[in-house]
């Protein structure tokens, strides 16, 4: 028995250990030449400018990959995970502390160093272990839906599965064959032991060189494998965390029409995506937690982020490996149509449950609306529906059919109010506190127009002092520019920004999460930049300063959150304020809210276009926000009241809730 | 090879506001948007399937003040090749016959197998520019076309009738003209919006086309515009309530006696 320090014996007679460094340079280039290799075919995108904001970016990684905060959302899978890669991190980590000591000459391996390290090792090893079991036996016995089965996810398992228990028998060995002294830090090795004891040493001598062999052959395998397979997120994942978008969520990049030498717009080529959008279909693992939040794939349509990922990757490979023969090559792969759906395409709302909810921070939104794009300047492809949306926005700026001159009409109504009073129009009252950006719904639509009214009596009564620009004011192009009819949009982004700054608008409020998105994040792209409140935030503030005094009237409601406002524009408390206000309690919550909210279906233009394939996604939503089993349904969104007003009535519900925006809820209660 | 001319005219759009100016022969064009007249949009679809099945060219001709050149873009923008814009003010003013003897000697004698054409303005609504284009030429025509085949030196269209349809065989050089139905028009590409800016719109006078002054616009229209009103307001929808069948009765008594078209 030794009475030295705590330590044990490394490279238990092992000979010719030290060729372990030779055998590992072969996989090393292997891994290096891999990953060099996955390189080169992101940089066959184009430029993104993904750089500056470090120590914001190094945050993301350690909450993202160090914490696995967003892995974690998803309770089961997220823990099997996280547990799997702490666990290969702590024995990566002790792997190299053995290195050091044995090979390095460092003689830190002892003592309560030593310990603490066995101990973690033994048990993070061995929760990884479990995981690993935990990990295959949901992927092949439990068979969620989201997971599609390669063998390449097999293999990972089996790898990870086969080196963990080696490691873990071998050390069952080494204590079975000289006890252990220290044994109650490696509880796990004196449990593997436990099958060995009363072995003749020889034999456990020799099994431990043949198994130790074996396990480093292994880990050696996994890293001339890792970049190959799906394992290269280990990798790639960080790094694409790293680079993840920073500022507005879901800005749309800006395509450029002014230089004539541009001749193609969009993406139907892989080469047209940016660097980091290929780096995204490698940082993709297949998790499907992208699929199982989105709107389009639940209702039944063909629609899966994840295929479009992975449609995504596939045609980099191939256009990398047929490169330079790829572009004579006519009969090929293409990128819409082989890879990528049309139709898939045209389901999206553009929601960004999918992006919200993806661990390795992929961008779905700009990939589908590149593709659309080239579908619609390029090709002139899209649901024939559309052709009349356009057209619309054309001519009368706005997408009904309903002339520009009628756009301030709306305030006709507003004479014959209880307490008659006139909203001037920007021309007549410059420079006003705020401008009401009334948005298409807000102006042209019935039911949205009392949203507009009872906006606009909340302001008076509160005496905030604005305007609106009438007949001045376009369609803020949000729809035109997600439907990929980006010429559409800048000429009405153009048009509207000179307006804006003609009267040197500072401050605008708008009802419509649309309006919101695009005036505040997306104008500055053409040198506008505004102040853009949502009115919830407005109201909420005009509440919480007693300019307006709220009596609750209502009973319980469930509030629906716009993927404009929260998503996009992480507004979620303001409304959920309002309601408190108006009904005396904070909403009853439904199952999807917040930033896992479910879309009503009418996003990324997609409430201009027929919806025939699969469940109505305005149904399902209305049928959720009507199992709270609240009589009221309150949104903050005119695409979402109306989508939602027409789900309640398709619903067939015996006892339909109403549906209103959270400016009528306040304007019941308002005294 | 086909070469086709198409005739379009510059509307005010169906869902502008439209007022009557103080002179009372006009419209106010303050603050209407315009477009490329609808049945004339199925004209350019047509007359572009035509060229890309059979090769050839589209010229557009249009009549109408400098606006109307976007309309004329429009056009080009859809795939036409050229155009040829009767801008001039002299033009202006002029009724339905100046404007076909100024498209016809702008048309004449440039070897077109083929003139197409709007069925009718929506602005007028007088539907007369195509036929007496056609009989200025001296080509046969066929008016409210929905299906056009063209193969050699015939053309065989389709034309609605009252309770059915007519099959017309002509031979080419020929004027028609589109009702909708004809086909879809197309929304242009980006990249044809932007070919469309550099293409040649030429400009021509009267005296280009071989007309004294007398001869066009005002100066030469034989009818005149006396007079423009609006239409009367539409009265209120009638919400008629009760019973399905008590209400039904109702409605055909009303249809009957008040609206009187039963």
């Amino acid at each position: 028995m030794t009475t030295g320090p705590a330590t044990r014996q490394i490279y238990w007679d092992i000979d010719l250990h030290w060729l372990i460094y030779i055998f590992m340079l072969l996989p090393l280039v292997l891994l290096g030449y891999g990953m060099w290799r996955r390189y080169r075919m992101w940089r066959q995108g184009g430029p993104d400018q993904r750089f500056g904001d470090w120590w914001e970016r190094t945050k993301t990684v350690i909450w993202e990959s160090g914490l696995q905060r967003r892995v974690l959302r998803d309770l089961f899978p997220g823990v099997t995970h996280a547990f799997i890669f702490w666990g290969m991190l702590a024995l990566l980590g002790g792997t190299i502390v053995v290195g050091v000591q044995a090979d390095a000459g460092l003689r830190i391996y002892h003592g309560w160093f030593y310990l603490a390290v066995s101990l973690i090792l033994d048990v993070f090893g061995a929760l990884s272990l479990l995981a690993v079991v935990v990990a295959a036996f949901r992927r092949y016995i439990l068979r969620p839906a989201r997971l599609d089965n390669r063998p390449d996810d097999a293999y990972f398992l089996a790898i990870l599965f086969v080196t963990l228990l080696s490691g873990f028998v071998l050390e069952g060995l080494r204590i079975a064959a000289r006890p252990d002294p220290w044994g109650a830090y490696n509880p796990v090795g004196v449990a593997f032991s436990l099958p060995f004891s009363g072995r003749p040493e020889a034999t456990l001598e020799l099994w431990y060189a043949v198994l130790w062999w074996a396990h480093m052959a292994m880990a050696f395998t996994f890293m001339a494998y890792l970049p190959f397979s799906k394992a290269l997120h280990i990798f790639v994942a960080p790094v694409n965390q790293f680079f993840r978008r920073l500022g507005p969520a879901g800005a749309l990049s800006k395509l450029n029409f002014e230089d004539e030498t541009i001749e193609t717009f969009g993406v139907s080529e892989v080469t047209q995506f940016s660097w980091k959008q290929l780096m995204d279909s490698d940082a993709c693992t297949r998790c499907g937690r992208c699929q199982d939040n989105c709107p389009a794939h639940l209702s039944g349509k063909a629609l899966s982020p994840k295929s479009l990922v992975q449609g995504v990757k596939a045609q980099m490979e191939w256009t990398f490996t047929h490169r330079g023969v790829a572009s004579q090559d006519d009969t090929g792969p293409k990128l819409i149509g082989d890879r990528v759906p049309e139709e898939a395409l045209w389901a999206c709302t553009t929601c960004r449950a999918c992006e919200e909810s993806c661990p390795v921070f992929v961008e779905h939104v700009e990939k589908t609306v590149g593709m659309r794009r080239h579908l619609v300047m390029m090709e002139s492809q899209f649901p024939p529906e559309l052709q009349l949306t356009f057209k619309n926005l054309e001519t009368n700026f706005n997408p009904w059919a309903l002339g520009w001159a009628g756009r301030a009409d709306w305030r006709k109504e507003l004479a014959g109010a209880a307490e008659p009073f006139e909203v001037p129009l920007l021309s007549e009252h410059p420079n006003p506190e705020y401008l009401l950006w009334v948005g298409c719904s807000g102006s042209f639509d019935a039911r949205n127009r009392k949203v507009t009214l009872a906006l606009a009596k909340l302001l008076h009564r509160a005496g905030v002092d604005f305007a609106i620009l009438g007949t001045e004011e376009k369609c803020c192009g949000d729809s035109a520019r997600r439907l990929g009819n980006e010429y559409l949009y800048q000429t009405l982004a153009q048009e509207n920004v000179e307006v804006l700054k003609g009267y040197g608008v500072q401050r605008i409020v708008t009802a419509c999460p649309h309006c919101l998105n695009t005036l505040k994040n997306e104008y500055p792209q053409f040198g506008g930049e505004f102040e853009v409140v949502h009115h919830s935030q407005l109201l909420e503030s005009l509440v919480a300063t007693g300019r307006l005094k709220v009596a609750p009237i209502t009973p319980k409601v469930t509030y629906h959150d716009s993927c404009f406002l929260g998503r996009y524009n992480r507004v979620y408390e303001e409304p959920r304020r309002l309601v408190l206000a108006a009904s005396g309690a904070r909403p009853v919550e439904m199952p999807r809210h917040g930033a896992s909210a479910f879309c009503c279906g009418g996003g990324g233009g997609r409430v201009w276009m027929e919806e025939s394939q699969g469940q109505r996604i305005n149904v399902m939503r209305a049928k959720e926000a009507m199992g709270t089993g609240t009589s009221r349904v309150v949104t903050a969104c005119p695409f979402c009241l109306t989508m939602l007003e027409d789900g309640v009535k398709l619903s067939g519900a015996a006892t339909p809730a109403k549906v209103c925006d959270v400016a009528e809820l306040l304007q019941e209660a308002v005294q | 090879m086909l070469n086709i001319a198409v005739c379009v005219k510059q509307v005010p759009d169906t869902e502008a506001r439209l007022s009557v100016a103080a002179d009372k022969t006009r419209i106010e064009e303050q603050g209407i948007s315009f477009i490329l007249n609808p049945y004339d949009e199925h004209a350019v679809e047509e007359a572009i399937r035509l060229k890309e099945k059979q090769g050839g060219t589209v010229t557009v001709f249009c009549l109408g003040p400098a606006r109307a050149e976007e309309a004329i873009r429009t056009a080009l923008a859809m795939g036409a090749d050229k155009a040829v814009h009767l801008a001039d003010a002299a033009f202006g003013g002029g009724d339905e016959g100046t404007a076909a003897a100024a498209l016809e000697k702008a048309i004449a004698g440039k070897s077109f197998d083929l003139v197409l054409a709007g069925r009718l303005a929506i602005d007028d609504a007088s539907g007369q520019v195509g036929a007496r284009l056609a009989e200025k030429l001296g080509w046969p025509h066929v008016t409210a076309v929905t299906r056009l085949a063209v193969e050699g030196r015939e053309a065989v269209a389709n034309r609605e009738i009252d309770g059915g349809s007519q099959v017309v065989a002509v031979t080419l050089p020929a004027v028609i003209t589109a009702q909708r139905g004809l086909n879809q028009p197309r929304y242009p590409k980006i990249p044809d919006i932007m070919k469309a800016r550099r293409k040649e719109v030429a400009k021509v006078t009267p005296a280009d086309l071989g007309l004294s002054g007398g001869e066009v616009g005002g100066a030469g229209a034989k009818g005149k515009v006396a007079g423009l009103a609006p239409a009367p307001g539409r009265s209120a929808g009638k919400v008629i309530a009760g019973e399905p069948a008590d209400a039904a009765r109702k409605v055909v008594g009303l249809l009957r006696d008040e609206a009187k078209v039963i």
